[in-house]
């Protein structure tokens, strides 16, 4: 090769390792802001349910802040290379995936959509082959939303919320059902969604405990009503 | 099941089915691809091996490049499937294929041409007729499939060693594959298992490098042209050849071999 076809051929490679880079600082920002979320929402397994609306309220400043760091990833990816950037940062964009639908399930009691999640995210259709939340991101998130529901109802009883596992067991149950119709290849989200089952065995269990000793003094709520 | 959550996994069902099912067929067309390429490979060995001269490799060629048409056929097909931000998604999918097409193409350039292959030139080989790209090539998967060329050129190098010219063709590919090796050097931090590759080079390169070293040990020991070395050895070996048949099939009166130069 003569020194031109060597010198351009460098150049391109040096652009893309310049955004490599770029990538790679939003990528730590958008980490230090999901594990400050994630430490804000681990402590829902030492809160009372009529506290829970102020703890979350806490985490909500952080979930709006995601979209600067998603914002300025849209600038710097190129047209049509969603594809090609997107591993250097999902596992930050399903924590945030995360954080944003397990708020919305402990303030509502409903499964917040993938459109609604995209669109807290500060997700711009005009974006859409640069930044995008793909469908696998989401249901990643919805995962880690189930293993930390099946604590949860363990700790709520230890807080002595009695009726908490009924709620989550009824929400759980919805979600699951959700997961079953999927044609799952044996890829991350497969074994994922094979540990669900263990999720829904542990909530069960504290259903069953509960209900046995009767200890849901009042009716049990209505399950709740999940809509986006 | 609430009904907006069951709308929402049936989207999702279709969406992952339509990512799992195009991924299938992308791998299928890139096995089938790199199939094509590897017969191609095959081909342009044999037929290069009896090519004597620079037309004849270069129709070697053309034949080569001619079966590579059905690869760039299967490319168009495939393009609908890699349109926008596709091509990204399924790259990993299409890359081993590709990487194999462009070990094949080069090798068809380099007996034409006794270059190597540009950039530029495999994209043009992956346009359409208006000259818009199927998608776009990557410089990786450049870089690999030419670092491929370098085990077929010392292939190429060493089964010729011994026809006609082959020695003087072992020592241009000797310096076009050093070449690569020392210029792909610096792209290495930024091509993913370049550097594996690299190591193939060094070691096809140093194979290369011991027969062109007996070629020139040994002409030395003779004041002669290397053609004239050629065609002292060929005659030996053609003489042993015509006695073994005649023991055979007895007395036949080929005499297609003329020229010697001790008459």
């Amino acid at each position: 090769m003569d020194s031109q076809t060597l010198d351009n051929l460098n150049q391109m490679l040096d652009h893309e390792s310049d955004i490599r880079e770029r990538i790679r600082d939003q990528v730590n920002e958008f980490d230090k802001k999901t594990r400050t979320v994630v430490g804000i929402l681990s402590k829902i397994h030492s809160t009372h349910s009529e506290s829970m609306p102020s703890l979350i309220e806490t985490a909500q400043p952080v979930i709006h802040s995601f979209s600067e760091t998603i914002t300025t990833l849209a600038s710097i990816i190129p047209p049509n290379q969603f594809w090609r950037w997107k591993d250097m940062w999902c596992n930050s964009l399903r924590t945030a995936v995360f954080a944003a639908v397990l708020s919305e399930y402990l303030t509502k009691g409903i499964l917040l959509s993938l459109e609604s999640t995209s669109a807290i995210l500060g997700m711009q259709e005009e974006w859409h082959d640069r930044v995008h939340l793909a469908v696998e991101d989401y249901l990643h998130g919805l995962i880690t939303m189930v293993n930390e529901l099946s604590r949860l109802a363990v700790n709520a009883v230890i807080l002595g919320d009695f009726e908490e596992p009924l709620k989550i067991s009824a929400f759980v149950k919805e979600v699951f059902l959700g997961f079953s119709m999927l044609n799952l290849k044996n890829d991350t989200l497969r074994r994922r969604f094979d540990s669900l089952k263990y999720d829904m065995k542990k909530i069960e269990e504290v259903v069953y405990d509960v209900s046995l000793r009767k200890l849901v003094v009042k009716q049990p709520p209505v399950p709740a009503k999940p809509t986006s | 099941m609430s009904s907006s959550i069951h709308d929402q996994f049936v989207l999702f069902r279709d969406s992952l089915d339509d990512y799992h099912d195009r991924r299938e067929r992308l791998i299928k067309a890139s096995r089938d691809i790199t199939n094509i390429s590897k017969k191609t490979i095959f081909l342009l060995h044999r037929l290069a091996l009896e090519a004597q001269d620079a037309p004849a490799r270069a129709s070697a060629a053309k034949a080569g490049l001619n079966k590579l048409r059905e690869v760039q056929k299967m490319y168009a097909g495939m393009k609908d499937e890699l349109v926008g931000d596709n091509f990204w998604r399924y790259q990993r999918q299409v890359s081993p294929g590709l990487q194999e097409y462009i070990e094949a193409l080069s090798f068809a350039h380099y007996l034409e041409h006794g270059n190597l292959i540009s950039y530029d030139q495999v994209q043009a080989t992956l346009c359409g007729a208006d000259g818009i790209a199927y998608f776009p090539l990557t410089i990786s998967d450049y870089l690999l499939g030419i670092s491929d060329l370098t085990g077929e050129l010392m292939r190429f190098a060493i089964s010729g060693f011994g026809s006609p010219g082959g020695r003087s063709r072992a020592l241009e590919t000797c310096y076009l594959v050093r070449n690569c090796k020392s210029d792909f050097e610096r792209f290495t931090p930024h091509v993913w298992d370049l550097h594996k590759k690299q190591a193939v080079t060094a070691q096809s390169l140093s194979k290369i490098e011991d027969a062109v070293y007996t070629a020139v040990v040994r002409t030395s020991e003779f004041d002669l042209p290397p053609e004239m070395l050629d065609d002292l050895v060929n005659e030996t070996v053609f003489t042993y050849n015509r006695e073994g048949k005649n023991f055979e099939r007895g007395n036949d009166d080929s005499e297609d071999f003329s020229h010697s130069y001790y008459h």
